[in-house]
C-alpha cells in the first residue's frame, strides 16, 4: 500500500491530469467492450463469454492491416469490420443453436470458443507478445495540460469511443432499427409475430457487439501489447462493468466503465499490488447494496 | 401430452429408488470394494505413471464431483469453484511450509479457512440470479488468483510455492513415500465421494433438487432457499479444497494455475463430459478429461482447439454427458426387454 | 383463527387490496369470488408473503404474519397451492412428498440422515392417499396429467399439515367434469382434515353449491360476505356481476 503516493498525486494537478486521462482511456476501451456485452445480453439474453476474443481479434486484425497497408484508418476499419463478420458467423452458426437451452450449454459453447480462438491466434500470429507501434501521424510531442502529459493519440481514442457511445445511444433511441432492437429485447415473440426476422436482428446485434469490441481492440493496438489470451482479462473487467452499471443498460455501461477506469488508474498509485482487488471490491460493494447494478432494472 | 406418452416417459426416466436404508449399506460396500481394488492396483501394476494418474483423478474427481453438487443438484452454475481448489492447495502448502504443524492439523485448518472464505463469498453470491452468480463467482476466482500473483512475499507470485512442501510422517503414514501418498489419496477420494453421496441422497439433497426445479415453490413449503444454497456452496467448497490439498501433496507445491479460472472451466466441462444426472458422472468425466488432456498435449501444442471442438461436440451435438447417455440407453434397453 | 385487519396494497397508485378486513373461523370453508382484476390473487399473495402489505395485519391465532417471508409464514401454518400447478418437474410424486416432509422435519430439529423415517413415510403416504396420488407415486411430476399436477400441488401444501390452506383456483384450466371431481376432492379434504380452507373460484355453480361462506371482492375491496343465499340476494353483488356481464347468468 502506498497511500502517500496517492495523496501527493491528488494534490498535484499534473499528476491528476495524467492519471485521469489514463483512467479515461482504460474506461473508454472497457466501455466499447462492455456495451456490446450488455447489448447482446439485453436482446439475446445470453452472456457472450467469448466476447473478449473479439477484442483480441480486433487488435490483431488492425495490426496486420496496418503492417500491410500502412494506413491507420484502414487498420481501425479492418479491426471493426473483421470482428463484425466474425460475430455474425459465430452467432448464426453456433450460438443460435443454444438459445432457449440452459445457461450451462451457452457458457460451454462460449468456453469452447475461448479455447479455440486463443489457439487460433497463437497459430496465426504466434504465442509471443506483439506490438503494433504508434502510427506515424501520432508520433508527435505530447500535449501538456496543467503540467500533465497527454499523448494526442489518447485524445483520439477517447473521442472515437465517445462518438461511438453517442451514435449508439441515439441510434437505439431514435432510429427504426433501434426501436426494433429495443422491442426485441423486451419481447422477442412480439417482434417475430410482427413479421420481423428475429434471426436477422440477433445476428445483427451480435455483429454490432463484435464490431464494438473489435473497434476497442483496434484502438488499443497501438498502446497495448498483443498476446493470445489478452481478451480474457478484458472480458472479466467488462463483465464487472456491466454488473456495476446494470445488465442491459448502455448508460450504466458507460458510467461503470469510467468508474473502473479511474479506480484502476488511481488505484495503481495507492495500492500497486491490489489494483485488481480494488475493482472486485467495488463490484462487491455495488452488488451488495444494489443487486441489479447502478442503472439496472429487475430482469424477468 | 397424452397418457400413453406420459407413461413411456415415466419408464425411461427410471426414478431413483428412495428406499435408502439398504442403499446406504450398498454405497458403503461399493466404496469399500473400490478402495480395495485401488489399493491392490500397485501390486498388480508397478507403473508409477498409473499411480500418478489415479492421484490426479482423486484430486480433480473430488473437485468435479463437488462442483456437480452445485451445478447438477442445485442448479447453481459456479464459474469460480476452482478458487477453493486453489485455496486448498495454497492454504495447505503454506501451512506446512510456514508452521510445520502435523499434516492432519494442516488439513483441518485448511478446511476451516476454506469454510470461512466460502461463507463470506457464498453469502454475497447465492442471492444472485444464475448468470450473475456464474460471473460473480468467476470474478471472485480472479480476485483470489490476482491476490496470489501479487502477494509475492507470501505466495511466490507467478512462480508458485516452491521449495517443496514438507511432508513429515504421522501415525506411521509417510506422504513423501509415493505409495503412501497414493493410498492416502485413494482413501480421501473414496471417503469424500461417500460423504457427498450421503449429502445427495439425504433429505437435504432432495431440498437442493427442489430448489433447482422450482425455487419459488420450495420457499412456499418452508424451505429457506438462501440458507440451503449457502450450505451446499460451503460444503462443496470443502470437498474442492480437499482436492486441492491432494494436488498440493502430489506436486509438492502450489501454482497460480490451480487458482486460475480455467480450473473452474474444466470442472464445468468435466461435469458436462461425464453427465450431471448421475452421481458418478463427474468422476467418469474426470478420467476422460485427464486421458484426453494427456493424449492431446502429447500430440499437439494447440490442445485448446482440440478440447474446444470436443466441448462443442458434447454441447451442441450430443446435448448431454456420457453417463446421461449410458443411463438412458440402459433404460431404453430395459424398456424394450419388457415390451 | 385467521384474522385479516385493514390489509392494503397498491401498485403505482392502483389499490389492488384496499383496506380489507375479514375473519376466517377455524375449520371454515370459504370461497373468494370476484370479477377479473378484483384482487383475489393479490389477496392470497399478501397472506402468504409473496407480496409485502403496505399496511394492515394478518393474524394467525393472534400472531401477525405481515412482513414475514414465505418460508416463515408456511412454518406458522399457512399453506398454499397455485393457480398454475407449481411442482418439481424432475422429482417423482413420492420423492416430492418425502422431500417436502423431510425439509419440514429438518427445520423442526429432527436431523436424520436418510429416508425413510417411519414418520416421514406415514405423512407422505397420508397426503398421497388423500389426493389419490398413491398409485402414481413413481411417476415424475413432469409426466403427470394437468389435473394430477394440480393435485400434487395441493398435496405439497397439505403434507406440511397447515392450519390454513389457500387454494388459488384449484379448478383452473379443467373441463366441467374434471372441475367437479377436483372440487369434491377439496371438500373431502376439508371435511377429513378439519382445517381452514380458502379457495378462489370462477365457476359460480361450484361456489354456490359447495362453499358455506363466500367473500366477494371487487376492485380490491370487500363487496359482500355471507352464506350463498345472502350473496345471491345481495344487491351490490348482482350489480357488480351484471355490470361485468360474464358471470351474470350464474348469479341470477
Amino acid at each position: 500500500m502506498d497511500l502517500d503516493a496517492l495523496a501527493s498525486c491528488l494534490a498535484s494537478p499534473a499528476c491528476l491530469v495524467t492519471q485521469t486521462t489514463s483512467g479515461l482511456i482504460i474506461g473508454m476501451l472497457l466501455f466499447l467492450v462492455a456495451v456490446g456485452l450488455t447489448l447482446i445480453f439485453g436482446v439475446l439474453k445470453v452472456v457472450n463469454f467469448s466476447h473478449g476474443a473479439f477484442y483480441m481479434f480486433g487488435a490483431y486484425f488492425a495490426m496486420t492491416a496496418y503492417q500491410l497497408t500502412g494506413s491507420f484508418a484502414l487498420a481501425i476499419l479492418a479491426g471493426a469490420a473483421g470482428t463484425a463478420i466474425l460475430g455474425l458467423i459465430f452467432e448464426r452458426v453456433f450460438m443460435s443453436r443454444v438459445y432457449g437451452r440452459d445457461v450451462l450449454m451457452q457458457l460451454l459453447v462460449c468456453y469452447a470458443f475461448v479455447l479455440i480462438f486463443d489457439d487460433v491466434v497463437r497459430m496465426i500470429w504466434g504465442p509471443e507478445f506483439k506490438s503494433m507501434g504508434m502510427p506515424a501521424a501520432f508520433q508527435v510531442p505530447p500535449l501538456f495540460i496543467a503540467g500533465g502529459v497527454v499523448p494526442p493519440y489518447y485524445l483520439l481514442l477517447i473521442g472515437v469511443a465517445l462518438a461511438a457511445a453517442v451514435v449508439l445511444g441515439l441510434g437505439l433511441a431514435r432510429s427504426r432499427i433501434g426501436k426494433v432492437i429495443r422491442a426485441a429485447a423486451q419481447n422477442p415473440g412480439m417482434v417475430s409475430a410482427l413479421g420481423i426476422n428475429t434471426g436477422l436482428i440477433y445476428g445483427g446485434v451480435f455483429a454490432l457487439g463484435g464490431m464494438l469490441a473489435g473497434l476497442a481492440g483496434a484502438l488499443a493496438a497501438p498502446v497495448r501489447s498483443l498476446t493470445p489470451g489478452m481478451g480474457f482479462s478484458v472480458l472479466i473487467e467488462s463483465f464487472i462493468v456491466t454488473v456495476i452499471g446494470g445488465m442491459g443498460s448502455i448508460l450504466g455501461a458507460l458510467i461503470g466503465a469510467l468508474l473502473i477506469g479511474l479506480i484502476r488508474s488511481f488505484g495503481s498509485l495507492g495500492f500497486p499490488l491490489f489494483t485488481e482487488g480494488l475493482m472486485y471490491l467495488f463490484m462487491v460493494i455495488v452488488l451488495v447494496s444494489r443487486p441489479t447494478g447502478l442503472f439496472g432494472k429487475e430482469v424477468a | 401430452m397424452t397418457e400413453l406418452q406420459a407413461g413411456q416417459g415415466a419408464q425411461t426416466l427410471a426414478p431413483p429408488r428412495i428406499d435408502a436404508r439398504p442403499q446406504r449399506y450398498r454405497d458403503v460396500l461399493i466404496a469399500l470394494v473400490a478402495f480395495v481394488v485401488l489399493a491392490l492396483l500397485p501390486m498388480m501394476f508397478g507403473s508409477k505413471q498409473l499411480l500418478d494418474f489415479v492421484i490426479r483423478c482423486a484430486a480433480y474427481g473430488l473437485f468435479a464431483t463437488s462442483l456437480n453438487l452445485l451445478v447438477g443438484y442445485t442448479g447453481l452454475i459456479s464459474f469460480g469453484h476452482g478458487m477453493f481448489f486453489g485455496l486448498g492447495a495454497y492454504g495447505f502448502g503454506l501451512m506446512m511450509q510456514k508452521t510445520g504443524v502435523p499434516i492432519p492439523v494442516a488439513f483441518v485448518a485448511t478446511l476451516a479457512i476454506t469454510c470461512v472464505v466460502a461463507v463470506v463469498i457464498g453469502a454475497i453470491c447465492v442471492r444472485l440470479k444464475e448468470i450473475y452468480f456464474a460471473f460473480v463467482t468467476l470474478a471472485f476466482q480472479m480476485l483470489i488468483h490476482s491476490t496470489i500473483l501479487s502477494w509475492q512475499s507470501l505466495t511466490g507470485g507467478d512462480q508458485g510455492l516452491r521449495g517443496g512442501i514438507p511432508r513429515p510422517p504421522f501415525l506411521g503414514i509417510d506422504l513423501s513415500n509415493h505409495l503412501h501418498l497414493y493410498i492416502t489419496s485413494c482413501a480421501l477420494l473414496v471417503i469424500g465421494l461417500l460423504l457427498m453421496r450421503q449429502i445427495a441422497q439425504s433429505p437435504f439433497g432432495y431440498t437442493l433438487r427442489m430448489i433447482r426445479d422450482n425455487a419459488t415453490r420450495a420457499s412456499f413449503i418452508g424451505i429457506d432457499v438462501w440458507r440451503a444454497k449457502l450450505t451446499i456452496f460451503v460444503l462443496a467448497a470443502l470437498f474442492a479444497a480437499t482436492g486441492g490439498m491432494i494436488m498440493a501433496l502430489f506436486v509438492s507445491g502450489a501454482y497460480p494455475e490451480f487458482a486460475y479460472w480455467t480450473i473452474s472451466g474444466e470442472g464445468i466441462f468435466i461435469n458436462m463430459l461425464g453427465g450431471v444426472t448421475t452421481f458418478l458422472g463427474p468422476m467418469v468425466g474426470t478420467v476422460l478429461l485427464l486421458i484426453l488432456n494427456d493424449t492431446v498435449t502429447r500430440l499437439t501444442e494447440y490442445h485448446g482447439i482440440v478440447l474446444g471442438i470436443v466441448i462443442l461436440f458434447f454441447a451442441i451435438g450430443l446435448r448431454k454427458g456420457l453417463m446421461d447417455f449410458v443411463v438412458e440407453w440402459f433404460a431404453q434397453r430395459r424398456g424394450e426387454g419388457r415390451g | 383463527m385467521l384474522e385479516i385487519r385493514a390489509l392494503s396494497k397498491s401498485f403505482g397508485g392502483v389499490k389492488a387490496t384496499d383496506n380489507v378486513s375479514l375473519d376466517f373461523a377455524d375449520g371454515s370453508l370459504t370461497a373468494v369470488i370476484g370479477p377479473n382484476g378484483a384482487g383475489k390473487s393479490t389477496f392470497f399473495n399478501l397472506i402468504t408473503g409473496a407480496l409485502r402489505p403496505d399496511a394492515g395485519q394478518i393474524l394467525l391465532n393472534g400472531v401477525d404474519m405481515a412482513g414475514k417471508t414465505p418460508p416463515e409464514i408456511v412454518r406458522h401454518g399457512i399453506g398454499r397451492a397455485f393457480q398454475v400447478a407449481s411442482i418439481f418437474p424432475s422429482l417423482t410424486v413420492e420423492e416430492t412428498m418425502l422431500a417436502a416432509v423431510g425439509a419440514d422435519q429438518r427445520r423442526a430439529g429432527v436431523m436424520r440422515r436418510r429416508f425413510p423415517l417411519a414418520e416421514t413415510r406415514d405423512r407422505a403416504e397420508h397426503a398421497m392417499e388423500l389426493l389419490g396420488l398413491a398409485g402414481k407415486r413413481n411417476r415424475t411430476a413432469a409426466t403427470l396429467s394437468h389435473g394430477d399436477q394440480k393435485l400434487l400441488d395441493i398435496a405439497l401444501a397439505l403434507v406440511l399439515e397447515p392450519k390454513v390452506l389457500l387454494l388459488d383456483e384449484p379448478t383452473a384450466g379443467m373441463g366441467t367434469e374434471e372441475r367437479w371431481r377436483m372440487i369434491d376432492k377439496v371438500r373431502e379434504l376439508w371435511e377429513k382434515q378439519k382445517i381452514t380452507v380458502v379457495f378462489i373460484e370462477h365457476d359460480m355453480d361450484i361456489v354456490f353449491k359447495i362453499a358455506p361462506e363466500i367473500v366477494v371482492l371487487c376492485y380490491g375491496r370487500i363487496l359482500a360476505t355471507g352464506t350463498p343465499e345472502a350473496i345471491r340476494r345481495n344487491d351490490a353483488v348482482i350489480e357488480a356481476y351484471l355490470g361485468s356481464d360474464d358471470h351474470a347468468g350464474a348469479v341470477a
